[in-house]
């Protein structure tokens, strides 16, 4: 039997908590230097550490230390830990951002180090998706070191070490630490140890004591290193110093049969996937523009003279990368770190704008919408390109999704008729704009954009006397409060404002089953922050009063109903939109909320049996029981019940990330206005600030389907949601490109494009990642003529695939590290 | 309840070769000049690069493009998506990869290339005709006294140069799965047709014929305790480097000597071999004039042959076991196999006194480096002998005093369950994708191990266990799409979905004859290539069999570079389509 014990030095250092970066960043230095120090002095010590922006920080500011630094890593004295850029959340980030985490770590530690870490830590990361031992094997790293939740938290994941698998397929050697990431002082050492070494009794195999001074950094302190030294000597002689590699080597060795866990390990602190909606809606913003952005740059290097900014991308993901560390995203730092937070994804998406832009507008170059006299003398207003009268202006409307598009676009001025590529009408409505400018009316039309492509569309100005006005009817019509289009049959509830009933006229399924769409506010007065010990937010303690529901708009293309809430100082605007295809309604909020201490939620019910509620995870989906806990997911949550004809409803966000399901009802948490960094609510009576008060404004839609949620398409409906189309203005100019075009072809719909860039080893090499989004085996033919290649790959249910691509086309599957690094 | 999967006539190539100078290529495929294709804006991915494509032609609506590296067929109306697109390569569609003029002729093709020409015909064939067409070149070509492995050949790609002798080291292992397919081609004609149909009749012959080669490994050596001997060679066939062999004579056996018996320092030794061997087996080498003192019988035999071994004493008592002189032999030999191996402490004894390489089931062998991982399997193979035991003879006593006490002392049902932990617990510790780590020979062990225990088993909680036990293995199955492997599954797991479509594309695509020519995979531009842990290369997308190598159920398909079993010079036994073949429809899968 191995009955050694591990000391795992260390020091838990987050950047951002209770203090901003700069603090953060001057305890990693201190923090790092000590830990040399210690080294020196204690023979046979080693520390492990984590997040490579840390050692980047250190490398620019005091680049001796790094040199330190370096060499004890190569002596195996130091050792780095979790190839990710922080300890992220492990719950919200999308599958795109950890394979960035991995991505640009990594390759910083091979540089700096010449080796890529081996095992995966978050050790104090509230939360952990059930896919992370794909997205952690992906990025190189077979086994994993978590802590939360705890014992007390969740006694069904297995304690110590055990295996744990991903619905993919994949898995890693994962250790759960019993007590605590940072034991120091004698006294905890004392309480601690004669534990653990119970534990390698009962377990027969070896145990990690993380040792060590954290949070706001520190390491291992004289006083305890030399109290180890005492107890080595005295009674605990199977204490050696050691790393996570080290220990996850000899217990691979060691032939043990593990238990396995095949399912998320959740909850810790369940209020952290909906306190601080500004940063959550930032995270969401920021991946999709990036990931969007880098496409659009790749295909248009790819086509023409604009540079490759693989570089820049690098920069804006390593933000990003950084805002995802477990105290910012999940909402529980301070007030004034956010204001770094803002700028610090400002930052990042301005170089996505930036770069959309340009690949955009090169795209846009290419593309033939020159038509025959527009250049003939005019007067200076019909020049003006915006108004000219006489010729439709083009517009090219991009698809950053790998799948058809059909969805309304909005340019900023009123139309007369709205034509295709190919000079048919389609559906287009002049609608409010947001300006008290000329004539208030800006034009939503509807494009449909093939597969990470193009379409161009001309707009006649609404003042154009050289064409007809459009006719075209969309099928919407409205009836007091009532909205219908050809596919679903809408009523409002003139008394509470919510959704009285929703029909499918396919079928005539109704799918309200209770209460749907009536904002709900929820007392969150006894959760801290995070709601440390507590996992429903069930006391509902009113319900916002309605104010008014008028039809505001009622067109060819939509119909738009708007509901207006109150609540004490608080108000809420919705416009309930539906589009004349859509078979989802589309809901724009305004949110004014000033009631401390509070939580918003908008739930949605469907009557049945059996209901089951869903919700998309990084790489994936998930179900889980109807219990009413707080539950994180990314773009949707569903709740579906029913016999054999089954039927639910998803709610889709573009800045949310928390839901609870108490038996039917899906409840999407809109915000949670609770004390920024209110740990075990201990609160002084001060005139606090609230990190969600203030306006929000975000869109959720409403889906309906039959069947359950992973066949409903809910994956692509969502996607698209967050990944909109963008309608881009051009000129009237020749080029080589048709007015519509494709530059992928997947045939399957379940396989999806997350990212499409360029090697970061600047060989020109383009990178294809695809992920299976179903959860059904599939084998998928792949065509990107921009790439010169067009390739089979098959695919494992829910399993996420990185392709690299040559100058001739010619394919190799790798991993998130592009072939540069093998484990 | 099982929807039988409706298998339809489906083409299949066939190719002719003409060496450069040969007369029999037309004058005018000399003198084709093809125009250069244009791909702009191909819908599918091409198995070979745009630009590289120098020739076109069609047949029909179909159309052909010939590159320097194979010759693409597209057929933009075919009904599965995998037959849109076809590649045709070196050496097993074409002399070589260089196609310089495609010349239509009616539906077919001829391909001129830098050696010579191909003329490709794709003809309309049903599964079960495929499965006509490759026994009759199994029996024709391949049969060695009722053993069906491999043979090789005098010339490239002509079968009747075929070698008069040539064993496989698994010989046992090998007929065995061509016995089991026959089998349940004969249970599929007699339900279907009635015994007394002709074809019925002959079914029957040729599955009798191959069960008892099988149950004369069990007696060939003649020791009389039990033992099963891998393969035996007759006096007229050279006896290869390979293993340990045995000569007979005069009712003495002795180790001849090789490299492997050397190195043992066993050459020379004797022993007993005065047993007889049942006159009804003995007539497969007495028929050809051999008797018993022209054997050489080769030993260290496996726990595959064993395993296999078992399975088909089950499935011949239950399907032949009407005949009762073999059903006879059948008992007595089960009986004798599995009271050698509890004899032996869960082993099988050489002659040497020793256990052999691989077939051990002990737990004094799990507890060694090697066997903590082998022992799952080894422990479901072992507690699928009893039960099988128990099953052919009709009795218990010793057999469940065995069965119980494995279970309920020694853990072999909970080891049984462990496959996929222990594999990539050995495999991480190496330093290995698990996928570089498994011998590819132990899925159809694990299949016949796993099929078995949870066929036989009716204890709920145990056959529970066994279950999960075969979805462990499911693991590293799955990708394969082997109907071979998946039909057994669904039967002994009916809760359990298999791709019955993927299997049909199986069957369509299979080539019919089973000549190893290979394929050429290096360099396709339609198919990625993975780099694994370790080293090995595996493409991304498992082919269709008619571009992936040949092999029998014992290589990774998604390898790129695993050689075929001898290339053009070699052809091999039809059990890999015969037995998913009869298997699935017998048992309702396909119609």
């Amino acid at each position: 039997m191995n009955n050694k014990i591990h000391i795992i030095s260390n020091a838990h250092l987050d950047p951002i908590w209770l203090w901003r970066w700069q603090e953060g960043c001057g305890e990693v230095l201190q923090t790092f230097r000590s830990a040399v120090e210690r080294i020196k002095e204690y023979k046979g010590m080693i520390f492990t550490c984590s997040s490579a922006s840390y050692y980047k920080w250190v490398e620019e500011i005091d680049p001796e230390l790094f040199e330190e630094i370096r060499k004890l890593v190569k002596k195996g004295k130091w050792v780095p830990v979790n190839g990710w850029w922080v300890q992220p959340d492990c719950n919200m980030p999308s599958a795109e951002s950890f394979a960035r985490q991995a991505l640009y770590s990594q390759l910083y530690y091979y540089e700096k180090f010449g080796e890529i870490c081996k095992t995966g830590y978050n050790v104090d990361s509230f939360g952990h998706n059930a896919m992370l031992p794909q997205l952690l094997n992906n990025g190189g790293m077979r086994c994993y070191v978590m802590m939360r939740p705890g014992m007390n938290e969740n006694s069904e994941i297995p304690e110590n070490l055990f295996w744990w698998d991903s619905p993919d397929g994949s898995r890693v050697l994962t250790y759960r630490i019993p007590y605590s990431y940072g034991v120091n002082g004698k006294g905890d050492i004392d309480r601690e140890l004669p534990l653990l070494k119970e534990r390698v009794k009962n377990t027969g195999h070896g145990m990690m004591f993380f040792f060590g001074v954290g949070n706001h950094g520190g390491g291992p302190t004289k006083g305890d290193l030399d109290y180890i030294l005492e107890l080595k000597k005295d009674g605990y002689e199977e204490l050696e110093y050691s790393s996570p590699d080290e220990y996850f080597s000899e217990m691979c060795a060691d032939r043990l049969d593990l238990p396995t866990w095949s399912d998320e390990m959740q909850h810790h602190a369940s209020g952290c996937y909906s306190a601080t909606s500004m940063v959550k809606q930032l995270n969401r913003k920021a991946e999709y523009w990036l990931a969007n952005a880098e496409k659009w740059n790749t295909v248009s290097a790819k086509i023409s003279d604009l540079p490759k900014a693989t570089e820049e991308f690098g920069k804006a993901w390593q933000e990003v990368c950084f805002n995802q560390f477990h105290d910012i995203l999940c909402g529980c730092s301070i007030m004034e770190a956010y204001e770094d937070v803002r700028d610090s994804m400002g930052y990042a998406m301005k170089i996505a704008a930036n770069e959309e832009n340009k690949a955009m507008l090169k795209i846009a170059q290419q593309v033939d919408t020159w038509l025959d006299g527009v250049t003939d003398a005019q007067s200076s207003i019909a020049r003006h390109h915006c108004r000219n009268l006489k010729f439709p202006r083009p517009v090219i409307v991009f698809n950053p999704n790998s799948f058809e598009v059909e969805a309304p676009v909005r340019t900023y001025h009123p139309s007369r008729k709205v034509e295709d590529s190919e000079g048919n009408e389609v559906l287009f409505q002049n609608v409010r704009s947001s300006r008290s400018n000329d004539s208030h009316l800006d034009t939503v039309f509807n494009a449909k954009v093939p597969a990470l492509g193009y379409a161009t569309y001309w707009l006649w100005h609404e003042d154009s006397e050289f064409t007809e006005r459009s006719t075209l009817d969309g099928g919407i019509s409205a009836e007091g409060l009532t909205v219908e289009n050809k596919h679903i049959k809408v009523e409002f509830d003139g008394e509470t404002g919510g959704i009285k009933s929703l029909v499918s006229k396919a079928d005539g399924t109704e799918f309200v089953g209770g209460e749907f769409c009536v904002p709900t506010v929820v007392d969150n007065s006894q959760p801290d922050t995070w709601a440390h010990n507590i996992f429903k937010f069930d006391k509902t303690i009113g319900k916002m009063s309605l104010k008014s529901v008028e039809l505001v708009e009622c067109g060819a293309l939509r119909a738009v109903m708007r509901v207006k809430h109150t609540y004490g100082g608080s108000y809420l605007t919705q416009d309930f939109i539906l589009g004349a295809d859509s078979k989802n309604i589309r809901v724009k909020c305004r949110v004014l909320w000033q009631e401390p201490l509070t939580i918003l939620k908008m739930p949605v019910t469907v009557e049945g049996e059996n209901p089951v509620s869903t919700y998309e995870i990084p790489a994936g989906f998930i179900k889980r029981p109807c219990n009413g806990e707080e539950e994180p997911a990314l773009t949707w949550g569903d709740i579906t019940a029913g016999g054999e004809n089954r039927k639910g409803v998803a709610i889709i966000s573009d800045a949310k990330y928390s839901y609870d399901c108490p038996g039917n009802t899906l409840r999407l948490t809109m915000l949670r206005n609770s004390i920024f960094a209110d740990h075990y609510s201990d609160r002084p009576d001060a005139d606090f600030s609230y990190c969600d008060e203030g306006i929000h404004r975000f869109e959720y839609a409403v889906y309906p389907h039959v069947g359950e949620a992973e066949d409903s398409g809910i994956q692509r409906i969502a996607a698209a949601f967050n990944s909109k189309l963008v309608a881009v203005p051009v000129s009237y100019h020749k080029g080589t490109m048709p007015l519509k075009k494709s530059f992928i072809s997947i045939n399957k719909p379940n396989i999806r494009l997350e990212a499409f860039k360029f090697c970061e080893d600047g060989s020109g090499d383009v990178v294809m990642r695809l992920c299976e989004t179903d959860g059904k085996p599939v084998k998928a033919a792949i065509v990107c003529d921009v790439a010169e290649a067009g390739f089979y790959a098959d695919f494992r249910k829910l399993e996420v695939k990185t392709f690299r691509i040559n100058s001739e086309g010619y394919v190799t599957e790798t991993n998130y590290l592009e072939g540069i690094v093998e484990e | 309840m099982i929807k039988p999967y409706k298998l339809k006539s489906h083409v299949c190539r066939f190719c002719t070769f003409f060496q450069a100078g040969d007369e029999k290529i037309p004058e005018a495929l000399l003198k084709t000049e093809n125009q250069k294709p244009d791909l702009e804006g191909f819908a599918y991915p091409l198995p070979s690069k745009k630009s590289d494509y120098t020739c076109y032609a069609k047949t029909g609506e179909i159309e052909w493009y010939g590159a320097s590296n194979g010759l693409t067929r597209y057929d933009a109306n075919a009904e599965r998506e995998e037959d849109i697109v076809m590649y045709f390569s070196a050496p097993r569609d074409l002399l070589d990869n260089n196609v310089k003029a495609i010349m239509p002729d009616g539906e077919n093709v001829w391909v001129l290339t830098d050696t010579g020409a191909a003329y490709i015909e794709m003809r309309l064939v049903d599964a079960e005709e495929k499965a006509d067409i490759l026994l009759e070149e199994t029996l024709k070509y391949v049969d060695r006294r009722g053993m069906v492995s491999q043979k090789r050949l005098f010339e490239g790609r002509n079968l009747e140069s075929i070698k008069p002798y040539g064993h496989s080291d698994n010989d046992g292992t090998f007929t065995g799965n061509f016995a089991f397919g026959e089998m349940f081609r004969y249970a599929t004609f007699k339900r279907e047709k009635g015994e007394e149909h002709p074809d019925t009749v002959k079914a029957r012959a040729v599955a009798t014929r191959a069960v008892e080669a099988c149950l004369l490994l069990l007696h060939i050596h003649s020791r009389g305790d039990g033992f099963a001997a891998r393969t035996y060679l007759c006096a007229d066939e050279p006896v290869p480097d390979d293993g340990l062999f045995l000569r007979i004579t005069d009712g003495k056996a002795t180790c001849l000597k090789t490299t492997d018996s050397e190195k043992r320092g066993v050459t020379g030794t004797v022993i007993d071999a005065s047993a007889p061997v049942p006159e009804r087996l003995a007539k497969l080498y007495t028929e050809k004039g051999y008797t018993i003192n022209d054997i050489i019988y080769k030993a260290d035999t496996s726990s595959d042959e064993i395993t296999h071994h078992f399975i088909n004493l089950l499935t011949a008592h239950e399907i032949l076991g009407d005949d009762s002189e073999l059903d006879e032999i059948i008992v007595s030999s089960t009986k004798k196999l599995m009271m050698h191996i509890i004899d032996h402490g869960y082993e099988l004894h050489d002659f040497t006194g020793k256990p052999t390489t691989w077939a051990k089931w002990s737990t004094s062998y799990f507890n060694t480096e090697f066997g903590w991982v082998d022992g799952t399997l080894n422990s479901a193979q072992l507690l699928m002998y009893l039960l099988v035991t128990m099953k052919v003879t009709g009795e218990e006593g010793i057999w469940r005093e065995h069965y119980d006490r494995l279970i309920n002392e020694l853990g072999y049902a909970d080891r049984a369950e462990k496959h996929f932990d222990r594999l990539y617990q050995a495999s991480l510790s190496m330093g290995f994708d698990y996928f570089e780590d498994i011998m590819y020979g132990d899925h159809m062990l694990a299949t016949l191990a796993y099929y078995g225990i949870c066929t036989l088993e009716k204890d709920e909680k145990l056959l529970a266990k066994y279950r999960k036990g075969y979805k462990a293995w499911r693991t590293s199955i799955e990708r394969e799409h082997n109907p071979g492997y998946d039909l057994l599954y669904a039967v002994a797991c009916p809760d359990e979905e298999v791709d019955l479509d993927r299997h049909a594309e199986w069957f369509y695509r299979t080539n019919a004859s089973r000549l190893a020519a290979g394929v050429s995979l290096v360099g396709r531009h339609d198919v990625p290539v993975k780099k694994l842990r370790a080293g090995a290369e595996e493409i991304s997308t498992l082919l269709p069999p008619d571009e992936r190598f040949i092999s029998k159920y014992d290589r990774n398909p998604y390898d790129l570079k695993n050689e075929d079993s001898g290339g053009i010079m070699c052809v091999e036994s039809c059990y890999v389509y015969t037995l998913a073949y009869w298997f699935g429809r017998y048992h309702g899968f396909f119609e």
